[in-house]
Order: C-alpha cells, then structure tokens, then sequence
C-alpha cells in the first residue's frame, strides 16, 4: 500500500513524539510517527529520565537551561502529569581534579543564569542526611534540575500530538528509505511504503542505521546502560545524586523507588539490552559506600537500555548536505531525555522555516568532518 | 461497590485496567507502565497471567470493543533479575566470581 505524508518521522522515543507535536503545533498537517515496538521501547522508555543543567561547555548548558524551562510547564502545555519534579543535581566532589573542573565551570553556569552553587561537607550533610562523606571534598548543587517519569512524558506528548491530528503508527518498523528522483522520499515498512517530502529520523541508536539506507555515515555507537531500581520507601532522598568520576547515579522516584545505575567503561559497544550480574554488584557496592542504610533496601528489578555514543558525547542535529528534506537528531550519548523538549522545539522550527531560535549549527554532523572535537567533562557513565 | 484486586503488590483494581484499555492503553507492555501492574515487589508473578487472561478474555468476548487489541501482542513481559527481591547488603557481600 502507497500513502502520502507532509512528514514523517522515525521512531516513536521522546525526541520523536515531542518532534512531531512541535511540527503539528507550527501547523504542519499530515504528521506520520513510525515506532518498530511499543511506544517508549527503546532509549527513552528505559533512560534514569534525570534532567540536569549542569554541563562545562556554554552550548551544552544553554540547551539543558531551555529544556528544563519546558519541563517546568509541561504538565499543563500537554494536559498530562510528567511527574516533574525539581529535586536538584548533587554531584559529589572526591578529588582536587574534579574540584577544579566542576569549581571552574560554575561562572559560566550561573552566568548562564543557572543557579548551581557548591556545598561543603557540613551543607551535603543537611541536604541529604545519610550519606557518606568519607572522601567526598564538596558537591555542586542545582536546585533547578530534577527528573520526571519517561512514560508519562511520552504518552503526555503521544495524546497531545494525536489531538493535533499527528498519526502514530506502533509496532510498524522502518525496513528502507529510499530518495527519489523529484526530491521527495519513500519511507518503507513491512506494508506500507510513505512517499514523503521530509524525512525525520530520531531513532535512537538506530539513527545511524535509518541513515545508512541514503548513504548517510552517522559515527555513533551504541553502548548497554544498566539501571537497578529498589522496592519503594518512604520519600527522604530529595536530589538526584551522581559522582562524575565513579560514574554512577541514583534517585527516588515519585513511587518512592530507588532508581539508579552506574556505567562500565569496559563495556563493549554493541545494540544488546540483556541484564548483568557484574552490574548489580557494582551498583550494589558503590551504593552502600555511597549512601550505607540504603544496604537494607531490596532490589526489586533491573534493565538496560542502549546509550546512542557520539564522539564528542554531544547530540548530532540538523539536516545533512545535498539531502533536502531529511533530519536527524542523534548521538546524544545519555542525555536524549533530558534535552528533548528543547531539541524538538529546535527541530521543528528548522524543519518548517529553515533556522533556529537557538544556533545549532555547532551540532551537525559535518563537525566530525574537520580535527579534533571538544568533550564536555560532565559525561556520566 | 466491591472492590477486585488484580495487583497486590502495587494495590491496583481492576477497574483501573479497564479504565487503561478505554483510554488507548492496549497492550501489556503498556498497561504495566501506565497502571504499575507487575512493577511490585513480586513483579508480576501473581498479576502479570491473570492480566493476560483478562485481556485473552475481552479479545474474544466481543463485548468491549474499544478494548480488544491485537493478539499477537499478548505475551509476557520480559522477567527481568532479580528474580526475588535482593537486598543491596547482600549483592554487595557477594564475590565477584560466585555462580
């Protein structure tokens, strides 16, 4: 079956959703969403769903500073509770290194107008009883960042952008785009093929996939993340906590669970999801180090999901050269979640007027063309 | 009006069920999400089958319409480790090489 769309787009996570309700609301009509599973199966549906402002590089933090603006308000602008809830970043500081990094950086941030201050022992302490500081020197503390529940966010954006007429197709994989000779392009599922004059791919780590059928090259990789989640106590953890340098996290969620991960720098790239053993007792031991009543705490259930590893660990946006009408955003390397809001709104105005309210230039997919590119020193995990 | 318990754990009615398929949440991945079933402390293993059988029973009843979904969607959810709850003490005193 041949069916025409204004746009499509490709994958049905956080990013394509909230694309494609952006797209609806500037007007456009005839929105086609594809999603190979369920709504949320890949990165979004299994991310830890922190959303944080604190980032080293100016463009980095600009962005996260917008996303959380929309955060703030998404419940009412989709009608749907997101379970926002803005109890802080806390990084923890264990070394004169990562003083310097995170100290050297909070001009910028509160330059930037994020309000991220550092704590010393005694302040850690009283924002979070229970911890152990053994080794910890100071934290930096936003109180602006938080987190939500995923879900909602993606059913939240799905409901309103099938209120705006968007088509949301579940359980129907792209198997082929092809360009086609009048510019526009054919995007093929198992039954259906969409002639279509814009392509938007947001696929997760299947982006580069998507992207390889028009001889796209996107130098992403994909990396298993594992999570861990407690069965749920009583509310007494207010902030996300996280340590750049042993590259774990963890917070409470609105259920009351403990929800949190820690990365494995061992870890091979490869698209496998599976659960792991080694990950459990890693998590375990840096918990109770981290926070030792939470010992007591069970174990209820863990899982994996992929992070999309661009790199320079920053998302890849925008269009591709000799390509018109197609678009990705991809590689954002763990931070997918927490960046969509703004990144779709980003998206959409480059898809329908050709620039952006914020420049994203610096984030296509031309600048691994050139030398070196720059690491932002606050990639966890 | 009586009240039916379909998830223990997480204290869900089945009426929340029925409320999840009314408004579009069809499939058991889904519902898990939407409605917390099988998230609990046994995850799943008392509510997960007598989800599917409500909605094998639906999908044949005719009755409720906006409820039926694709069959080929009613399977179970991944089972994810641990199988019983593990406190954080215990994995943590465990070796790296136990079987």
């Amino acid at each position: 079956m041949t069916k025409t769309a204004d746009i499509v787009v490709i994958g049905g996570g956080v990013n394509g959703l909230s694309c494609a309700y952006n797209l609806a609301k500037r007007g456009v009509k005839n929105i086609v969403v594809l999603e190979k599973g369920y709504i949320g199966v890949g990165s979004t549906g299994r991310c830890g769903a922190g959303v944080r402002q604190q980032w080293g590089l100016e463009e980095n933090i600009i962005l996260a500073r917008e996303s959380v603006k929309i955060f703030e308000n998404l419940s009412g602008e989709l009608g749907f509770n997101t379970f926002f809830r803005q109890g802080g970043y806390l990084i923890l500081i264990t070394d004169e290194h990562e003083h310097e990094i995170v100290a050297g950086t909070l001009p910028l941030q509160n330059r930037l107008g994020v309000p991220t201050r550092l704590l010393d022992t005694k302040e850690i302490a009283e924002l979070v009883p229970g911890l152990n500081l053994d080794g910890v020197i100071a934290a930096a503390f936003c109180p602006t960042d938080g987190f939500c529940y995923p879900y909602a966010v993606l059913w939240g954006y799905a409901e309103a952008a099938r209120r705006r007429g968007v088509t949301i197709e579940v359980n129907t994989e792209v198997i082929n785009v092809e360009a086609r000779a009048d510019g526009t392009y054919t995007v093929s599922t198992g039954t259906t093929a969409y002639q279509t004059p814009v392509v938007v791919n947001m696929a997760g780590a299947k982006t580069k996939d998507i992207a390889a059928y028009l001889g796209i090259t996107i130098p992403t990789q994909p990396f298993r993340h594992e999570i861990a989640v407690t069965e749920p106590l009583k509310p007494f953890l207010d902030p996300m906590v996280i340590s750049l340098k042993k590259g774990f996290y963890f917070s409470q969620s609105i259920r009351g669970e403990i929800v949190g991960g820690i990365g494995d720098e061992h870890e091979p790239s490869s698209y496998q999801t599976g659960s792991s053993p080694e990950f459990l007792l890693r998590y375990a031991k840096a918990i109770r180090d981290t926070f030792p009543a939470l010992g007591k705490a069970r174990i209820i259930r863990q899982w994996a999901g992929l992070y999309d590893v661009s790199p320079d660990a920053r998302p890849i946006l925008g269009g591709v050269d000799g390509k018109p009408g197609y678009f990705h955003a991809c590689g954002f390397s763990g931070h997918g979640f927490m960046l969509s809001p703004v990144v779709a709104r980003l998206m959409s105005e480059l898809i329908t007027t050709g620039c952006t309210s914020i420049p994203i230039d610096g984030l296509n997919l031309a600048r691994f063309d050139g030398g070196p590119v720059t690491k932002d020193p606050y990639v966890v995990g | 009006m009586a009240k039916t318990i379909l998830c223990h754990c997480e204290d869900i009615e089945i009426d929340e069920l029925y409320s999840a398929l009314e408004q579009g949440y069809g499939d058991l991945e889904t519902l898990k999400r939407y409605t917390g079933i099988g998230t609990g402390k046994c995850q799943g293993k008392c509510c997960i089958v007598q989800t599917l059988r409500l909605l094998a029973s639906l999908q044949t009843s005719h009755t409720r319409e906006s409820m039926m979904g694709d069959p080929d969607l009613i399977h179970l959810p991944t089972i994810r480790p641990p199988v019983l709850p593990m406190r954080i003490d215990d994995i943590a005193d465990m070796e790296e090489d136990t079987p």
